[in-house]
């Protein structure tokens, strides 16, 4: 197959937040691309040229004795539909429900092979409403998730709170999500480039982290996600990282939401990109380093009852100078 | 092992044609080939080769079958709609489903059935039913339908989903159901003529199956790939199946069906993957289509298969018509092939 698989954005976010007022203005806007959009209410959507698609939201358990290993039938099943008409679409986006946990939708772009082949996963997207996040977040598993597996927020009706609501709102989604682009919003505005077809999980500047919204004592109980980021300045050995990235994954795989890194390997001269998404991992070479670009390994995991010190010693521990 | 050097027969004994589109069907109206694509059309191709074209569907048709009467063919699209067209190419709609696409179609010349796969329902159409009438009946399940397939006379119905299969009596509306439970997603599906085997193919790839009327499980794994393509030989003794490097032959011969026997493998080609199987009508001769547009014929004990194509994109149709005089096959670039066995000889 060639490489030129299809971009899928997923849009999700909880009921309210605004992922309808994204999806029309996406629709609307003269972008000059054609999307396949995937949806799970017949809502006021539908522009002549975009083809609109009803999903099931049919979540599958996979029968290979992985315990979180979900995916959506109803997607893998319209992928498969749609690219029959190949040539009709530049892109894919998918609008989950507001009450939807995000991975399975995300899984379904690990765990299908034949899915693998003709669409990648371009960016997660959530839509966050500043004005009741927090309470959200108070009695919603699925809010916090959403937030967690965001590559893109836009924390949106802005204009509905004051500026230092603002401020503990946005401290409280980088705490879960210290990784993703975020964007403030007042009904979704947002130049579609920031949003749509960012390319490849947009890893370069996503592991471009702000540190300060990474202190690890954020957590307000045991049960709340965090993010945990990590860098090395020295070449991190394959030998020695594959698996210790296979194991944690193996053992706190359901803990883990997402996670993602960029790493230098000794000796080599291209960028090792790897993703996951609770124990599902994905791994390639990428692209090569540029000249002027520091070799620095970075890895983010994103998820519950995560260890820092673990994780970081764990992580350095596979950063041996390859003269020992 | 192939030759690359070695003419391919279609470039001796058939002819080749280009659509643009994939085909997700073809079928054959005595020695006429009717290909239904990935554009909304069917396109006619008479065997000295004319081709007429009939805009059917709007968007892309993803199922077709054979019209009961064996003069017309019947087609489902994601347009919502379930469509007959004669062999003049005029078109009546059997059905009308708005948003919901129509995903599987099978028939029966034996029975007059008609039944078609739509999200959560299996539709069916009883003989005489038509476009002014619509469809007859319809079961609901529980979750959408993977595959469906008939018995040999048409009467019984084979509906995957998650889940298992359920058995339905398609004729009668208040057909009582025998559920046929396995974990998993259940898609493509197949019975055997005599109605004893349910077999379907699992998303986690592999295949389970139930020997009736007891109920007996069968699990056959150890495929690389979903299997999307079953194919009976004549004699109803071998499954052949799609799904790995080679085609896979499950012999049916017997009373616990494939259990304890190894399968049979035929024409392995390395870091290929037989997306398409389909047996010969009247003979032993299995032609197989792969992912990378390679078509080869074979039989069992013989280890040089006859390449028929090569150097296009994955097979997704292959088919013979009745008589078998003819073999055709399209690749997701829309290139089509029409081998003509009578040529050979």
């Amino acid at each position: 197959m060639s490489s030129s698989t299809i971009p899928v954005t997923v849009l999700t976010g909880y009921l309210g937040a605004g992922k309808t007022t994204l999806l029309n203005r996406i629709l609307s806007e003269n972008h000059g691309r054609k999307y396949a959009v995937i949806v799970n209410e017949f809502g006021e959507i539908g522009i002549d040229n975009d083809l609109i698609v009803d999903a099931d939201e049919e979540v599958f358990e996979m029968n290979n004795g992985c315990i979180c290993c979900t995916v959506r039938g109803d997607l893998i099943r319209i992928i498969e539909g749609l690219m029959k008409r190949k040539d009709g679409f530049d892109a894919i986006i998918i609008e989950t429900t507001g009450l939807a946990d995000p991975a399975p939708v995300a899984q379904t772009f690990f765990m299908d092979d034949d899915v693998r082949a003709r669409a990648s996963l371009d960016a997660i997207v959530t839509v966050v409403d500043a004005r009741h996040v927090l309470a959200r977040l108070e009695d919603s598993h699925e809010a916090e998730e959403q937030i967690a597996f965001a590559d893109v927020i836009l924390l949106n009706k802005t204009d509905l709170v004051t500026a230092q609501e603002l401020d503990v709102v946005r401290q409280r989604v980088r705490t879960i999500n210290g990784q993703a682009r975020l964007h403030e919003t007042q009904n979704c505005v947002v130049p579609l480039e920031e949003v749509l077809e960012r390319g490849a999980f947009d890893l370069d500047r996503i592991l471009e982290i702000e540190p300060d919204f990474l202190s690890e004592d954020d957590h307000e109980h045991d049960d709340s996600i965090s993010s945990v980021s990590l860098s090395s300045a020295t070449a991190i050995r394959p030998e020695l990282f594959m698996p210790w990235l296979r194991n944690l994954t193996a053992v706190q795989g359901q803990d883990i939401l997402r996670l993602k890194g960029v790493l230098s390997f000794p000796d080599e001269d291209q960028r090792y990109v790897v993703q996951g998404v609770h124990m599902l991992l994905d791994g390639n070479h990428q692209r090569d380093w540029k000249p002027d670009e520091v070799r620095t390994s970075r890895m983010v995991f994103i998820g519950r009852n995560l260890d820092p010190v673990a994780l970081r010693a764990g992580f350095e521990a596979c950063a041996v100078p390859a003269n020992r | 092992m192939i030759d690359a050097m070695r003419e391919t027969l279609v470039q001796s004994h058939g002819r080749r044609a280009e659509f643009g589109a994939e085909p997700t069907a073809i079928l054959w109206l005595g020695d006429d080939a009717w290909l239904t694509l990935g554009d909304g059309s069917v396109r006619h191709m008479t065997d000295a080769g004319e081709v007429a074209a009939h805009p059917v569907h709007s968007g892309a048709i993803l199922a077709a079958c054979r019209h009961p009467d064996g003069r017309s063919i019947v087609t489902g699209g994601d347009d919502g709609r379930i469509c007959r067209v004669t062999a003049d190419g005029d078109f009546l709609e059997l059905g009308r489903f708005d948003r919901r696409w129509v995903e599987h179609l099978v028939a029966s010349p034996a029975s007059g059935l008609i039944v078609a796969g739509v999200g959560r329902e299996a539709v069916v159409w009883t003989p005489g039913a038509t476009g002014a009438t619509g469809p007859s009946h319809r079961y609901a399940i529980g979750s959408t339908i993977g595959g469906l397939a008939l018995d040999g006379k048409g009467k019984r119905l084979a509906v995957a989903h998650y889940g298992g299969v359920s058995l339905v009596y398609a004729a009668t509306a208040g057909s009582g159901r025998v559920a046929l439970d396995w974990i998993g997603s259940h898609l493509a599906c197949t019975m055997s003529a005599d109605g004893r085997y349910v077999v379907t193919a699992l998303q986690e790839t592999g295949l389970h199956g139930w020997r009736l009327p007891d109920l007996r499980d069968m699990r056959m794994s150890g495929y690389v790939a979903k299997t999307r393509s079953f194919s009976w030989d004549r004699r109803g003794k071998w499954l052949a199946t799609s799904g790995d490097a080679c085609a896979v032959l499950w012999s049916f011969d017997g009373k616990s069906g494939p259990m304890d026997k190894p399968p049979l493998l035929l024409a392995e080609r390395r870091g290929a993957i037989v997306t398409r199987v389909a047996f010969h009508p009247r003979s032993d001769l299995l032609a197989i289509g792969y992912d990378d547009g390679v078509v080869v014929l074979t039989q069992a004990g013989d280890d040089r298969p006859l390449l028929v194509d090569e150097g296009g994109a994955a097979i997704t149709a292959l088919s013979w018509n009745d008589a078998g005089t003819r073999l055709g096959w399209g690749d997701e670039g829309g290139r089509i092939g029409i081998l003509d066995m009578a040529a050979r000889a």
